[in-house]
């Protein structure tokens, strides 16, 4: 067992004591402290610890996962996959031999030629190995030699909906379990009064916009609702319905759930079912959360330093900068999987203006987020992932002039890069042919990344399944492979 | 009962579906052996052709024992130790082991000595049970001393026998009513309900329940709700933008469906194939919404063929998952796994469904086509009375003309000279249909500000530096262009206050018609063109002036007509009135003849006439036969003669309020998607791995007939389909939805997998009952009241839930029912309790969906930014205390308090929920307005109704929510809680008056709020109780 968790629950045991001389009988206090005991248990998962009997499959590199997601998808062209060659190329037509027949989206099928858009940004080398990396994000440039930039990475679908649906839950079609999910269903929680998953949704100039996110995308889909994503908010209660009623004192709310528990225990020892006694144990967790939670995004006992290093926005609830520090101190309470989103880098025309205007939210709390981690020991199982759900095309959407163009969807190759936790820093890999089009060495399908995030957490991708309408299903359905390449 | 009679109940619950044992007796091929195959071999030795390794198919007889490509023999019957499958499964060397270590599967000991007893025994092989038609089980005896009432107790109690375990006692009638009110309405018994129970002492007392709440409309309600679930039915597509759509009306048929008690066999039929049955009714194809709730899109970017291809998928994949219990999906990219259904046959299924008239983008629209339109009875209602008085009115102008018997006063007399007239189309009011606009509304005064004719005036002041207008458009008495005609306004400038600028804008369809006057900063500014005509400089302020133009000049050809008019500014105080145009006319003596009427027309000069009065002036005037001469006298008479007019001005007045009217009604009239088979088939083809560009061979609409023989002469088409599910030798449809009400009452189906009945799947726990039910209920002539009243009657669903401890041991999840069941309750049940026991609840049935509380800030942070549900606007009144089941469904973002209690997102069809036990839940219970709400109205109900001191109004608190007293020891608990709060809110009020502002229904401030706030939290604790939550 989990020692934290164990501290957790003798805990309560005490708390019950303390409190309740009454009504409860030994079995329910053996339940508390292992609160399935009589459960049934459906699926196979160990529901003392709520995870499966044999995960991790092996010894794991990484305990926890923080997934930055820049919804969108930004372009490669600009920021990591250098092309120099392209400039000769400027409003030349990418030739067919390159393109080959593939499809492309309907919103430049109907264009009468695909000209080129070279890259406006410079782009130069940095770290240990050279990685190549644009002047849009000058502070991530500092830190290459922590991360596997990989710039092979990619899908088949050519849609935001679909394309993001499809990385996040293993297929395009809505109704499998998001990958957060995954791995609260596979290796439980690691604390008791945070979820085990958690979304955090960033501003964008104060307000939101782009393209639209869906539940489904941190949803459990066919597994238990219990492992799907908690969204903690920045505006309102951070996590809903967290906050009593006005006009009821916290002093009132522990007394109305003592004698809740009282009379749920009464009606325990009449009835027998052992959900009563999962039921008490949850409304504890409950009340215990109505403090960690705001204890979490309490950022007053931040340093001057730390606060500096994230940048002047992170003091601003919901900004980017401030979901990245939340994020840490997320990995430093025990929360398995943070998920933060940030939208609009869905660039069709006007690229130049709004990835600068991105790159300025996202560059310095990526950077301080890494630093942190890694200031404070936990870069080496905390794994870090940055990206989108698929990559921008090389020819212009739109029109194309040598300050302005913007680029449509393209799935057949984009970058993204994960630090952290077994990943060799310095790592620059996977290659594109000269117009970023087609991987011309070691592709990254995204079931490729998905099976080498579940590979860190101990996770063989092949063997977490679960057995929905007769088939055992997984993240990767029949698919992946771990990408050993990147892990030191 | 002792450790050691627990565990010898543990050595039998090994007999439990799932779990194959030899103990039983004889080995059974189906229950025991195929799962095991199916499980560990199917995957590479199973139907799956494509994927078949060595040969080897272990899915059908023929192919287990035939000889393989390596000369032996997988099963030679009676002989295990001849038997390749057995020598492989029980080899120790890793080459030859089956199956293979890196398969993830493993073969137990006991699984093994089983497929060897079967093998050494024969290896007698059958079909898998589920695709065998059912056969009505003789049912069997009594087991003596046990209650029963009849087949189901019977089949329940000798299975309870074998296992050596016996029933509970019957539930106390408190727990028996909730349960039963609870399952069939989805709400708790009133005490009235109670004490009516509790008073009839009668052998029929429970019977008369049940048929009461059978005939409740509340029961249509809760059994619409769950079948939601599997029809994934939204309020919004599901993809990308996830706008608005209308398919509600479909929801409501759901409804009415049951509450009539339609035979599910026609409820299938309506809903897969209402559209193609002769001459379908309206409703019948309103029910056809059942497969447009599938989710749609309209992304940027998405190729047609490839959601065409989805949207049929998914609608097979319902399908089946909803009448075959089958998990057909599998096999769009291959052969299924597992179970004998083809790719072939999967896309003969998918060719049902890919002919539609839908197109693939929904436009993100509220009604992609095909829709209907389905007005509500209080609609069809009020349409026949205007039609009615349309009628009346039409008869009294028809009445009239025939009267007015006109004669031509001067038959032949040429036109002569025309004259000038000016006629006033907005006067102290607007012409007949016109709807006023504005920035904001229309202001009018009287005398003595200023007016220039009439009592009245309008006027508008602007302010700061923008343009400020009232308009009218839509107008269906509308104002004829004719030759050189002018049009005219009277406007009044405040000295005190001027404008920069005024401007009249006429609408004919667009507004690019405008004059102006003054500064040139209004609308289509420095264009001096038809869309903003510079007249000249404003006219003398502090007097009436009448302002004109041309009609011409702004580019109103002769015969365009005006539906519309602006009055605009920039700044000032404008006063306008007497507006409308003057045109070159008839004398008022010469529009009294027809002839000097009929050359104004031909001179070209007049207001154009309709099309079929043009027609019938081409014909010369001796040509014309006694019919066309009626008609055009009597256009003349409507719209011409003045006499005749004037006479005819009240009823055409009634006339034109009516079909506007009508037309509003119209407006109004809810639409629903439905479905549609376009008239040249779309002819689908086997997909490769499903993917869309893969196209293989060719496949037309079939059914499956290894699971059911096909209709004979039925259609090829989705009615074909419906009409094959449900012939009555079916054998599955009826296994699987007799097997979802169980579910629905017991929180476990017989077959636990309500969604796989395949191979897969698990086994029945009760075989023979299912089979039997099944059969029953097609005899029945599926009637689905009668199959729950049958249940719900057997003393199986009435004993006592209590969990004795030695039987939670044997049977956790109670599959083998030697008690009674017991289960969390839905979301929605949860909320409408709380309602319910408020008096907030308000039991409209049907309409559009409602936007109750939920926290702020949930779909702004994820919603696309042109989507029409980006901002969640809550609604206010009664729409806040509808059933749960009206909670508008956005898909992307499921209303939190429903997910959290494990409603499905309803973007895939879903026959089983989730019954989670979370700390979110509580939260919810805790904190949310809703249930905070209606803890303070329960309370004022307990302060009310409950008697005048605490005992009494505890005992009123607890037989609300629970039916029951409270114990004793509960009594104390809660009196004292009520206590030590009541005082605590005594010494700060204020809390109190803060705890009883929660939600928008208002307080009684008649009540004392200390202790209105003390009873609350009583209640509020009432709310929050695991029981409470609970079905008993």
């Amino acid at each position: 067992m989990d020692p934290f968790r164990e501290a957790e629950l003798v805990e309560t045991r005490r708390h019950f004591f303390g409190r309740t001389a009454t009504g409860i009988g030994t079995a329910a206090l053996a339940s508390l402290v292992n609160p399935d005991l009589f459960g049934a248990n459906p699926n196979g998962t160990d529901q003392a610890t709520r995870r499966v009997p044999g995960v991790p499959h092996f010894v794991p590199k990484a305990k926890r996962v923080i997934y930055l997601f820049m919804s969108g998808a930004p372009s490669q062209l600009d920021m990591w996959d250098y092309k120099p060659q392209l400039n000769e190329w400027f409003d030349k037509d990418l030739p067919d031999s390159v393109r080959n027949g593939q499809r492309i989206t309907t919103m430049t099928s109907g264009q009468n030629r695909f000209p080129i858009a070279p890259s406006l940004f410079k782009f130069n080398q940095h770290g240990s190995n050279g990685a190549w990396v644009s002047e849009l994000l000058p502070h991530t440039a500092r830190m290459v030699d922590d991360l596997a930039v990989i710039r092979s990475v990619n899908t088949e679908a050519i849609n935001h909906d679909p394309a993001i649906t499809y990385i996040q839950t293993g297929s395009q079609v809505p109704g499998r379990p998001s990958t957060g999910a995954w791995m609260s269903y596979g290796l439980g929680s690691m604390n008791q009064n945070l979820p085990a998953f958690v979304v955090l949704h960033s501003t964008v100039n104060g307000g939101f916009g782009g393209q639209a996110l869906y539940s489904r995308l941190w949803g459990a889909g066919f597994l238990s609702t219990r492992h799907q994503g908690v969204s903690l908010r920045s505006t309102g209660d951070p996590v809903l319905y967290l906050s009593n009623p006005t006009g009821m004192s916290a002093a009132m709310r522990r007394r109305m759930l003592d004698e809740l528990s009282v009379l749920n225990a009464q009606r325990f020892n009449e009835v027998g079912d052992p959900e009563i006694q999962s039921r008490i144990a949850q409304y504890e967790m409950a009340y215990r959360m109505q403090s960690s939670v705001p204890e979490l995004t309490d950022i007053s006992g931040e340093s001057k330093a730390t606060l500096e290093m994230y940048g002047p926005e992170v003091t601003k609830p919901g900004t980017f900068a401030a979901n990245c520090l939340l994020a840490r101190r997320m990995a430093e309470r025990g929360v398995r999987f943070t998920q933060v989103f940030i939208r609009q880098w869905d660039q069709h025309g006007n690229l130049p203006n709004d990835i600068r205007r991105q790159c300025g939210i996202i560059d310095q709390p990526c950077y301080a987020l890494v630093q942190d981690l890694k200031q404070r020991g936990l870069l080496e199982d905390t794994l870090v992932i940055w990206g989108g759900e698929f990559g921008r095309t090389v020819y212009c959407q739109g029109g194309l002039t040598k300050e302005n163009y913007g680029r449509d969807h393209h799935p057949r190759c984009y970058t993204k890069w994960m630090a952290g936790a077994g990943i060799r820093g310095g790592t620059v890999y996977g290659e594109t042919d000269d117009f970023s089009y087609n991987v011309v060495k070691d592709p990254v399908h995204i079931h490729d990344l998905n099976a080498t995030i579940l590979h860190q957490l101990g996770i063989d991708h092949e063997r977490l399944t679960y057995r929905h309408q007769g088939r055992d299903f997984r993240l990767t359905d029949v698919h992946g492979n771990v990408v050993s390449g990147i892990l030191s | 009962m002792t450790i050691r009679s627990a565990i010898s109940l543990l050595a039998v619950a090994v007999l439990l579906p799932g779990g194959a044992s030899a103990a039983e007796g004889d080995v059974n091929f189906s229950r025991d052996i195929l799962p095991l195959l199916s499980n560990n071999c199917f995957k590479c030795h199973g139907p799956d052709e494509a994927n078949r390794e060595s040969g080897l198919r272990l899915d059908q007889q023929k192919g287990s024992v035939a000889v393989l490509e390596s000369g032996h023999r997988a099963i030679v019957p009676g002989k295990s130790g001849e038997s390749e499958l057995f020598r492989r499964i029980s080899s120790t060397d890793p080459d030859a082991k089956m199956p293979p270590e890196d398969s993830g599967k493993k073969l137990t000991a006991a699984q093994i000595e089983l497929i060897r007893k079967w093998i050494d025994s024969g290896a007698e092989w059958s079909g898998h049970w589920a695709f065998q038609p059912p056969m009505k089980p003789p049912v069997p005896e009594p087991v003596a001393g046990w209650r029963t009432t009849g087949p189901i107790d019977n089949f329940i109690h000798t299975s309870l026998k074998a296992k050596q375990l016996s029933p509970e006692e019957q539930a106390s009638k408190e727990t028996l009513l909730r349960r039963v009110t609870l399952d069939l309405t989805g709400l708790p018994p009133t005490i009235a309900e109670v004490d009516a129970f509790l008073a009839d002492n009668s052998e029929q007392a429970f019977e008369r329940v049940v048929d009461r709440l059978l005939d409740s409309t509340k029961y249509g309600e809760q059994l619409a709700r769950i079948w939601l679930d599997a029809a994934r039915y939204g309020d919004t597509h599901g993809l990308h933008l996830d706008n608005e759509r209308s398919v509600w009306p479909y929801r409501d048929w759901v409804i009415k469906s049951f509450n009539r008690n339609q035979r599910f066999d026609e409820f299938t039929i309506e809903q897969l194939a209402g559209d193609l049955l002769p001459e379908p009714t309206l409703n019948q194809r309103v029910a056809t919404g059942f497969n447009r709730c599938n989710v749609t899109t309209s992304e940027g970017g998405s190729i047609d063929d490839e959601y065409y291809v989805r949207y049929a998928v998914d609608r097979v994949e319902t399908t089946a998952t909803v009448w075959l219990g089958l998990t057909a999906g599998c096999a769009a990219c291959h052969d299924h796994k597992f179970d004998p259904l083809t790719q072939k046959e999967f896309y003969q299924l998918f060719s049902y469904y890919f002919s539609l008239t839908e197109r693939a983008m929904d436009g993100n629209a509220l009604l992609p086509p095909p829709a209907v339109k389905v007005p509500t009875d209080e609609q069809s209602e009020q349409k026949k009375q205007y039609d009615e008085q349309l009628a009346a009115a039409s008869k009294r102008v028809e009445t009239l003309l025939a009267e007015f018997n006109y004669t031509d006063p001067k038959p032949d007399e040429p036109l002569g000279t025309l004259s000038e007239a000016e006629l006033v189309w907005i006067e102290d009011s607007l012409p007949a249909g016109a709807n006023a606009q504005g920035d904001t509304p229309w202001q009018f005064v009287e005398a003595p500000k200023p007016v220039h004719s009439g009592k009245k005036a309008s006027v508008r002041t602007g302010s700061g530096d923008g343009i400020t207008q009232h308009f009218f458009d839509k107008a269906t008495d509308r104002l004829k262009i004719g030759e050189n005609s002018r049009l005219f306004a009277y406007v009044y400038l405040d000295p005190k206050n001027l404008p920069d600028t005024i401007q009249l804008q006429f609408n004919d369809g667009t507004w690019e018609h405008r004059a102006s006057w003054g500064a040139d900063k209004a609308f289509g500014a420095g264009r001096n063109n038809v869309s903003n005509r510079v007249v000249g400089s404003l006219p003398e302020a502090g007097k009436w002036v009448r302002l004109e133009v041309t009609a011409e000049s702004v580019g109103l050809k002769p015969g365009s007509e005006l539906n519309g008019w602006a009055f605009t500014q920039v700044k000032g105080t404008v006063y306008w009135d007497t507006a409308g145009i003057v045109s070159q006319s008839l004398s008022e003596e010469q529009q009294r003849s027809l002839f000097a009427w009929e050359q104004f027309q031909k001179s070209g000069k007049a207001p154009t006439v309709p099309e079929d009065i043009k027609k019938l002036l081409d014909i010369e005037r001796e040509k014309r036969n006694d019919e066309q001469k009626t008609l055009l006298t009597r256009y003349f008479l409507q719209h011409v003669h003045p006499d005749a007019r004037a006479k005819l001005a009240e009823p055409f007045a009634e006339q034109a309020k009516l079909k506007q009217q009508l037309v509003d009604l119209e407006n109004a009239v809810p639409s629903t998607l439905v479905m549609e088979d376009r008239k040249d088939a779309r002819q689908a083809h086997i997909l490769e791995r499903g993917q869309y560009t893969e196209k293989r061979a060719a496949v037309a609409s079939a059914v499956p007939e290894w699971i059911a023989p096909a209709i004979p002469d039925a259609p090829a088409n989705r009615l074909g389909l419906a009409q094959w599910l449900v012939q009555p030798r079916h054998p599955l449809t009826a296994r699987v939805t007799v097997n979802r009400f169980w579910q629905q009452l017991f929180g476990t189906g017989l077959v636990k997998t309500s969604e796989d009945f395949g191979v897969q799947g698990e086994q029945p726990s009760h075989p023979e009952l299912l089979d039997w039910l099944a059969m029953d209920f097609v005899d029945s002539g599926w009637d689905v009241k009668r199959l729950l009243k049958q249940i719900v009657m057997s003393a199986t669903y009435q004993q006592s839930s209590r969990v004795a401890s030695g039987k939670l041991a044997v049977d956790p999840e109670n599959r083998l029912l030697a008690r009674g069941p017991r289960f969390r309750l839905d979301a929605e049940v949860i909320r409408d309790q709380a309602l319910a026991v408020s008096g907030l609840l308000i039991d409209r049935i049907g309409g559009k969906s409602v936007k109750p509380y939920q926290p702020a800030g949930l779909w702004k942070p994820v919603g696309f930014g042109g989507s029409n549900t980006s901002v969640f606007v809550q609604d206010s009144g009664d729409k806040l205390f509808r059933r749960s089941m009206y909670t508008f469904w956005k898909r992307t973002v499921p209303p939190p308090s429903m997910s959290t209690f494990d409603a499905p997102d309803r973007e895939t069809c879903e026959v089983r929920r989730a019954r989670t036990n979370t700390p979110l839940q509580a939260l919810v219970l805790m904190n949310d307005v809703q249930f905070v709400e209606a803890a303070r109205k329960f309370a004022e109900r307990v302060i009310l109704e409950g008697g005048s001191d605490v005992d009494q109004r505890m005992s009123f608190a607890f037989r609300s929510v629970l039916t029951r007293l409270p114990s004793d020891a509960e009594r104390q608990s809660l009196t004292r809680l009520f206590h030590d709060i009541l005082s605590e809110f005594k010494t700060s009020p204020e809390s109190a008056t803060q705890l009883l502002s929660a939600g928008e229904s208002p307080r009684n401030d008649k009540l004392d709020a200390s202790e209105l706030a003390a009873w609350t939290m009583v209640t509020h604790l009432l709310l929050n109780l695991s029981e409470t939550v609970t079905k008993e």
